[in-house]
């Protein structure tokens, strides 16, 4: 196997699992499963550009240079994930599931909209750091300089999420919460505060991945965002619900998977890939209904 | 001032009434049972108490303090431990974490570590395996782990909900005697659910009697005649009257 196609399915697979981790860790705490992130992502690209319906973009915050950019896009995420728990979710803590699933749809559809409304329906080009296109040499391989930066960039929120949930009290919290929110708040901890930091996180989640889309597209589309999140449903579905390493090995899966059919395909069938992955999907589904990850002691609860 | 004061509470599950105008007292100190058959309504009320359920009508106080309504984290936050039925482990975490899970209120760090030793002493293999997951944990062990982790947030009033269910009398024993010595030792008030009365009557203590909803008979356990506390293995209406 080629050292490039390994580099495909990591990136790949890492965007999936970042994706997935977004959706997995607000529905651990509370039983939504937000699509609008989609839409959070591509309120975070917009973000980026001088609103106007001209198809040329003109860069706003997407001129800064990349220490101000950066952590501009991850607050702006971060602000409006926090922004529509507080305004929309929070009230509805008591619905169903399903209840919950139909005001992220409202509330993703809601934002497409103000973005329409402001940039106009047509993809604009956007150029963001067009130097990192360039390939480099990695390991005796021609990489894109941009797809080693994501890997790391994943790789490194991996572990810094991973050492937040295991050694803060928040972090304890969460993975409590996400387990019997019902019962952690039996021992004082508080709902507002873990699912806030939920969203929190969720943002910077979808910021993150905005500015990769971007870097990598160099486009910016009020759609972007919609086909992800329905990976991201998927590989948490697959990953156990609610399992936040599930997610991420899960989506990493599917990554990988999608790489893998891409290039292994024959030529004709390429174009129906996706047939190929979600097949494989309803097989896993059908042998392990519970996710591919779930402990039997935890999947009852759902 | 009592320590918990129910009034008229009233609780409903759609058109089904698990609780229809029930009131009692809890002082300080007191260790109170709450005993009937199943679908009585006593887990309604305990839940209730700690904030789980919200009541349709009736007012409950904790120290004087009008808790309807609050959530389960703000009554917590008073100084009110459940320890639900079903024990409610947290498996995907290790014991320790399950243990100061219940401590993020607490402002006391050395008090906190004082407490876990505590916990540790008396529960060694809590100690023993406090790395490994909670849910590696026999049942009896679990029970362990909940009154520990309930007593890790320092209470004032812990709930217990039916703690002998699922395990084996001898342990059930154990359970027993640690609550009373933690009582004894913290002062704390205690109320458990259970759904016969035989070890209210070995234990003492008040005994609240509840059936369909209501509360058919409160007192002393001693004050209890002794048939009734005996044929009271499953109570019926009868018995209680």
């Amino acid at each position: 196997m080629n050292l490039q196609l390994v580099f495909d399915a990591l990136s790949l697979g890492g965007i999936y699992a970042t994706a997935a981790l977004g959706v997995a860790l607000i529905f651990g705490v509370m039983k939504l499963v937000n699509f609008a992130q989609g839409q959070f992502l591509a309120f975070c690209v917009f973000a980026l550009i001088i609103p106007s319906k001209d198809a040329v973009a003109v860069m706003g915050l997407g001129a800064a240079p990349a220490y101000v950019l950066i952590p501009m896009v991850l607050l702006i995420g971060v602000g409006l994930a926090v922004l529509s728990e507080l305004l929309v979710f929070r009230h509805l803590r008591d619905a169903e599931p399903v209840s919950l699933m139909v005001a992220s749809f409202a509330l993703g559809i809601v934002i497409q909209n103000l973005l329409l409304m402001t940039y106009g329906g047509r993809p604009k080009a956007v150029s963001l750091w067009p130097n990192l296109g360039k390939p480099v040499d990695f390991l005796g391989a021609e990489v894109p300089l941009l797809q080693i930066i994501v890997i790391f960039t994943i790789v490194l929120m991996l572990i810094l999420l991973s050492v937040g949930l295991k050694f803060t009290r928040i972090g304890l919290e969460m993975r409590a919460a996400a387990e019997n929110f019902g019962m952690a708040r039996l021992l004082g901890v508080r709902a507002n505060r873990v699912i806030m930091m939920a969203f929190a996180i969720s943002g910077v989640l979808a910021a993150m991945l905005a500015l990769i889309f971007v870097a990598q597209t160099g486009v910016a589309d009020v759609r972007m965002g919609s086909s992800i999140v329905l990976i991201a449903f998927v590989a948490t579905v697959l990953g156990g619900m609610g399992s936040l390493p599930g997610a991420v090995l899960a989506g990493l899966l599917l990554g990988a998977v999608s790489t893998l059919l891409q290039a292994y395909l024959p030529v004709e069938l390429r174009p129906f890939r996706d047939a190929f992955l979600y097949g494989l999907v309803i097989v896993v589904l059908l042998v392990r209904p519970q996710g591919l990850f779930t402990l039997s002691s935890v999947s009852n609860r759902i | 001032m009592s320590k918990i004061a129910v009034h008229d509470l009233v609780v409903s599950f759609g058109k089904l009434m698990a609780l229809r105008e029930v009131s009692f007292l809890v002082e300080e100190g007191d260790l109170v049972f709450i005993a009937g058959p199943n679908g009585a309504g006593k887990s309604s009320l305990l839940r209730s108490i700690a904030g789980e359920i919200q009541p349709r009508k009736g007012r409950i106080e904790i120290d004087g303090t009008i808790v309807t309504g609050a959530g389960p984290e703000v009554i917590a936050r008073m100084g009110v431990s459940m320890v639900p039925e079903g024990r409610r482990v947290f498996s995907t975490l290790t014991i320790e974490e399950n243990l100061m899970l219940g401590t993020g209120m607490r402002r006391d760090k050395a008090a906190i570590a004082a407490d876990l030793e505590e916990i540790y002493t008396t529960f060694p293999i809590l100690k023993e395996r406090r790395t490994t997951s909670a849910g590696a944990l026999s049942g009896g062990q679990q029970q362990m782990l909940v009154i520990g982790r309930a007593i890790m947030t320092n209470p004032k009033i812990v709930l217990v909900d039916e703690p002998s269910l699922g395990l084996a009398p001898k342990v059930v024993d154990e359970v027993y005697n640690q609550l009373c010595a933690l009582r004894k030792e913290r002062g704390l008030t205690l109320v458990i659910v259970e759904q016969s009365t035989s070890r209210a009557a070995r234990v003492g203590g008040k005994l609240i009697l509840l059936n369909n909803g209501e509360i058919t008979r409160q007192g002393r356990v001693e004050d209890f005649a002794d048939d009734d506390l005996i044929s009271g293995a499953y109570f019926g209406m009868e018995s209680g009257e």
